[in-house]
């Protein structure tokens, strides 16, 4: 029977697993943003330095397509540093399409006042938090984490077996700094779309934490003479962490390692908590 | 047995130094529920506690025989509310919002948008379901609001100020929709509002709160039973023998004027009975009005309380 002949009767159809179910915030926050289609084209062009590295890893192994082009094998030293600098530019990408999309997540609900609309359900506060962050994470991890490992993973098949045991710590690296930036790219953008209501402000300040850390760091250290300021830069932070994993760290590193991971933590929990309270106050309905 | 909708027992609901509500009581069967009180007395911190927003601080309160303490998320899976405030994306249509609504309630993708499509013609927005929220007029959304509110046939919905800023025909649809949901006898219905018509209209109990405290409970469906056979008549040609006559019948009586007596029928005892007993004495009966106390009378009083 066609739908609009139909009166108003009970569901009693199968429900779907309540675990998964906070999966359905991020479906249709994803479906919204990519309905821009500059954020499309942009999000299509964090893919070219992995895809432009991808394709150096294969022909710095391909003899026979470099002897076309008379090069010899090795041309490029694929080591900690290579990962580094990959990371560091799609680590910035990452920034980008945090202060992009980040500000479209938890502030519209917020302005329209639909959180008790979705409180009001069989999910809670963490569920709603943790689909909005898998939105950025899902973003996020397919131009930085997937892909930095699927280099690894292609070097590993042209360059053998032997390449790949002596540098398994290159993985490892891989894998928990892109997590650590990962964390705190989503945390920072979330935190932003939750305290600031105007888009382009709260996109603004994603990047400004950044820019002003970096600032507020330099003054820091030359005005008192120490490196503690530092520790007020996130970049500098997550270079640190990333360094020490991938054994390229600076020689006159200024700040131990584990003080680094300790900030980041510190800052991480600090959003968390900004998030929590915001979202605390405003899911009582009126 | 059936389980009571609502079950309150000295709740208590403290939010910072304040205590909001104050050791309410209750037990509510009713299929609609009416929840007055002027502003601040506690309604929006009631329904937050029952959809879990608020911790009881001490005491209990249990929806249909769930604990809002311990078993909130089983609450929430049989509950649809309906927000007073603007509550929706407002780039979104109305079939993607009630689709997501019913999506996040656990109603499977496909089984969603059928449902969407569904409530949103059962509410009247059929042919502008895929129109933007934002563009939608009062009354459209407050409609969009209901259907997302019952896209997962809850079994209790919760409706806050249904008809606020509704003009009269929205308002009558309004009526009319929650008085048919109230008799399919899918649902139990609890309503909040200010709207004392509203709930005259569409409640079977009603209750009546102030400063946080319950200071009126009233089953309005057996007040309603009970004016019924609360009898007030005018008489013309009577000697005084007409009130002895109905007290004989065994209905309390009392005269309050001359030729005007108030009575009570007992079991048994119907009007035609009365229109009897008046031809038999030739006795003109001029008026006779069932007594009929308002909702208003009665919140009236509560508040004098």
């Amino acid at each position: 029977m066609a739908v609009y002949k139909r009166s108003y009767r009970a569901y009693s159809g199968p429900l779907t697993n309540p675990m998964w179910r906070f999966l359905v915030l991020q479906r249709y926050a994803m479906k919204g943003i990519f309905r821009s289609r500059f954020l499309l084209i942009g999000y299509v062009g964090c893919f070219f330095l992995p895809v432009l590295a991808i394709c150096a890893i294969y022909l710095n192994q391909n003899a026979a397509i470099l002897a076309q082009i008379n090069s010899k094998p090795g041309f490029l030293k694929i080591d900690g540093n290579f990962f580094m600098v990959v990371l560091q530019a799609q680590g910035s990408l990452a920034g980008l399409l945090t202060a992009f999309v980040g500000p479209s997540l938890i502030a519209p609900d917020l302005t329209n006042g639909a959180l008790p609309l979705y409180l009001s359900r069989p999910i809670s506060r963490t569920e709603y938090i943790l689909g909005k962050a898998m939105v950025l994470g899902s973003l996020i991890a397919s131009i930085t984490l997937i892909p930095t490992l699927l280099m690894f993973v292609v070097q590993s098949s042209v360059a053998g077996y032997s390449w790949f045991s002596n540098n398994l710590f290159l993985a490892n690296g891989i894998l928990w700094t892109n997590l650590l930036m990962m964390a705190l790219f989503i945390l920072l953008g979330l935190a932003m779309s939750a305290w600031v209501r105007w888009r382009i402000v709260a996109g603004a300040m994603v990047l400004g934490v950044f820019v002003a850390g970096k600032g507020f760091a330099a003054v820091i250290n030359a005005a008192m003479r120490t490196d503690g300021g530092y520790y007020l830069d996130l970049q500098h932070l997550l270079s640190t962490v990333a360094g020490a994993l991938l054994h390229h760290a600076a020689e006159d590193e200024p700040i131990p390692v584990t003080a680094a991971f300790i900030a980041i933590f510190a800052v991480c929990g600090l959003l968390l908590l900004l998030i929590d309270r915001k979202l605390r106050v405003c899911e009582a309905a009126g | 047995m059936t389980v009571p909708v609502i079950e309150l027992e000295d709740l208590r609901v403290r939010i910072g130094k304040r205590e909001i509500l104050r050791g309410l009581n209750l037990e509510l069967k009713g299929r609609t529920v009416g929840l007055l009180g002027p502003n601040g007395a506690g309604k929006s911190t009631l329904i937050n506690t029952l959809l879990g927003f608020w911790k009881p601080t001490t005491g209990t309160a249990r929806v249909l025989g769930h604990d809002v303490r311990t078993e909130a998320r089983q609450i929430r899976s049989l509950i649809g509310y309906m927000p007073e405030n603007d509550s929706f994306i407002a780039n979104m249509p109305a079939i993607t919002y009630v689709r997501m609504a019913a999506e996040l309630s656990g109603l499977p993708e496909d089984a969603a948008l059928e449902r969407a499509h569904e409530v949103l013609f059962y509410v009247g927005l059929g042919e502008a379901r895929y129109r933007k929220l934002g563009a939608y007029s009062l009354g459209m959304k407050q409609m969009a609001k209901l259907a997302q509110a019952i896209v997962h046939g809850p079994k209790l919905v919760i409706l806050d100020e249904p008809t606020n800023g509704l003009d009269p025909q929205a308002r009558l649809r309004m009526i009319k929709l929650i008085c048919e949901m109230k008799a399919l006898g899918e649902m139990s219905i609890l309503i909040c509002s200010h709207l004392l018509r509203d709930i005259e209209e569409t409640c079977e109990e009603a209750v009546i709160l102030k400063a946080g405290e319950i200071v009126h409970y009233s089953n309005l469906e057996e007040e309603r039973a009970s004016n019924r056979r609360f009898v007030e008549i005018e008489t013309e040609g009577d000697d005084g023998s007409f009130a002895d006559a109905v007290e004989r019948l065994g209905c309390a009586c009392a005269v309050t004027a001359p030729g005007k007596i108030k009575t009570v029928l007992t079991e048994g005892i119907e009007i035609r009975d009365l229109y009897r007993l008046a031809a038999d004495r030739d006795v003109q009966l001029r008026r006779l009005n069932y007594r009929r106390d308002s909702l208003e009378d009665i919140f009236m009083k509560a508040m004098e309380k």
